[in-house]
């Protein structure tokens, strides 16, 4: 039975065109602030604190299960885990070995071309939020936000490489755009040759695309593309992707590259919000001076606060 | 009458909220864009069974909520659901006459109407989604409305 119960048919809802009417209005006026000006962008992060209730209810179960998944790991397994995750660190640690030593040549060549793009100062590990946003969109909330000192524009990586950059910030909460959303594009750099060019978001999270490289431009599939640094959005140097596929049609003045993300960017629950190092002239030093930049080796690595 | 409007507050608000966290429930990516607008079924059914209680004004509210939820632009979600909304409560004596199929065409219709508010502002503000799977909802959403009016019918002649 499909019924309403409600049947008085008789109340009439006054002024039901006014109120539309101001209501729209109303809302038109929201969308063309919030898009014109930046006048909302204090309300719109005190009002996401409303939403972080409903956000925490949805996403508790399953970070309950998650819990209740670890909790009930067997002995075996965790042994197995620490011996896989040893072995691992050892690698890590013997490529790390030389790290130090090619960053000081780093710093220095960059200082001799007076070219100091996005270093990395320090960075802070947040929690992917187990809530969808808008489905046509390649996009993640994170339980880090402005309290944290999150800003938008922020680059965010993950273990594999560049996973995307903060497109808002609530107080709490922040919302990550995906390297793979269409609207998102990064400068990158072909690792191999030096070539400089963008990445562009397909939509799709296994794929980035090329899409201004000339038909004749050095480019294989297996190049390994990393963050160029322009623009100032991203530090520079760390991995983007690596090319899949590389079509030249004659006819065309482009090719078509594809690009597989270097990012885990389906399942990456762990996410990095990097700071850059303010570009100042200290920054250039003398060959005598080792970086005056002193905090670097003692940055503030903050381990992953699960609140 | 005011008695009246006042018992009929609390399950508004609480399917109202129940229907928003519904509305971020993380699916699997395939099922995403089938998820059906359901804070929009459930505000259009508080428009035609009683629109004294909540009316436009709980319209404009849970789509400013979509909003902030979804992380789009302030008043987008808030614009489509008082335009429809204000179109529901119009209709509402009719469609409580209705067959179960004119109910669902008739719902169709204002989904479609509302997911092309949502298109529109989405172009006007300049990040247009200009996928085929975003029609999918109302298709949905209007065969999930009998259901929802059996629910909520039976919800409230037991309390």
């Amino acid at each position: 039975m499909v019924a309403f119960r409600n049947t008085d048919t008789s109340q009439r809802t006054t002024g039901l065109l006014l109120r539309c009417v101001l209501y729209s209005l109303l809302a038109l006026g929201l969308i063309i602030v919030d898009k014109r000006y930046d006048h909302l962008g204090r309300i719109r992060r005190v009002l996401s604190v409303v939403a972080y209730p409903v956000q925490v209810a949805v996403a508790s179960p399953f970070d309950g299960w998650n819990w209740f998944k670890d909790s009930v790991t067997t002995r075996d397994a965790l042994r197995a885990d620490k011996a896989k995750l040893e072995a691992e660190l050892r690698i890590a640690q013997f490529r790390l070995q030389r790290y130090e030593a090619l960053e000081a040549e780093t710093q220095r060549l960059r200082a001799l071309r007076e070219s100091t793009v996005g270093v990395t100062d320090r960075f802070v590990i947040g929690d992917v939020m187990d809530v969808d946003l808008d489905a046509f969109r390649e996009r993640v909330l994170v339980d880090k936000g402005a309290g944290d000192g999150v800003y938008v524009g922020q680059a965010v990586l993950d273990s594999g490489g560049v996973f995307g950059q903060v497109a808002r910030v609530g107080q709490l909460t922040s919302e990550v755009i995906l390297v793979s959303d269409p609207a998102h594009a990064i400068p990158v750099q072909i690792n191999r040759t030096g070539l400089r060019t963008i990445a562009v978001g397909t939509g799709d999270m296994n794929r980035l695309k090329l899409p201004y490289l000339p038909t004749s431009a050095d480019v294989i599939a297996g190049d390994l593309l990393v963050t160029s640094g322009l623009g100032g959005g991203f530090p520079a140097g760390y991995p983007v992707g690596t090319v899949a596929e590389v079509k030249r049609d004659p006819a065309q003045s482009l090719a078509d590259v594809d690009v597989k993300p270097a990012a885990a960017l389906e399942r990456s629950r762990e996410l990095m919000f990097v700071w850059l190092k303010p570009q100042t002239a200290e920054v250039l030093p003398t060959p005598a001076a080792p970086k005056p930049a002193a905090p670097k080796p003692a940055a503030p690595k903050q381990a992953a606060a699960k609140p | 009458m005011m008695h009246d409007n006042r018992i009929r507050r609390f399950p508004m608000l609480l399917s109202t909220l129940v229907a928003l966290a519904l509305a971020v429930l993380p699916l699997p990516a395939v099922l995403e864009p089938l998820r059906p607008d359901f804070l929009v079924l459930v505000v259009f059914y508080w428009c035609i069974e009683s629109p004294r209680a909540g009316g436009l004004g709980l319209a404009f509210v849970s789509g400013l909520a979509l909003d902030l939820v979804h992380g789009v632009v302030l008043g987008q979600h808030a614009l489509a659901l008082t335009l429809m909304g204000a179109w529901a409560t119009h209709l509402r004596l009719r469609i409580r006459v209705y067959s179960v199929l004119s109910q669902c065409l008739t719902i169709f219709l204002l989904l479609t109407g509302y997911q092309f508010v949502l298109f529109w502002v989405d172009g006007a503000t300049g990040n247009p989604v200009t996928t085929f799977s975003r029609w999918l909802a109302p298709f949905i959403g209007a065969l999930l409305w009998p259901a929802l009016v059996n629910a909520f019918g039976n919800l409230r002649g037991r309390s």
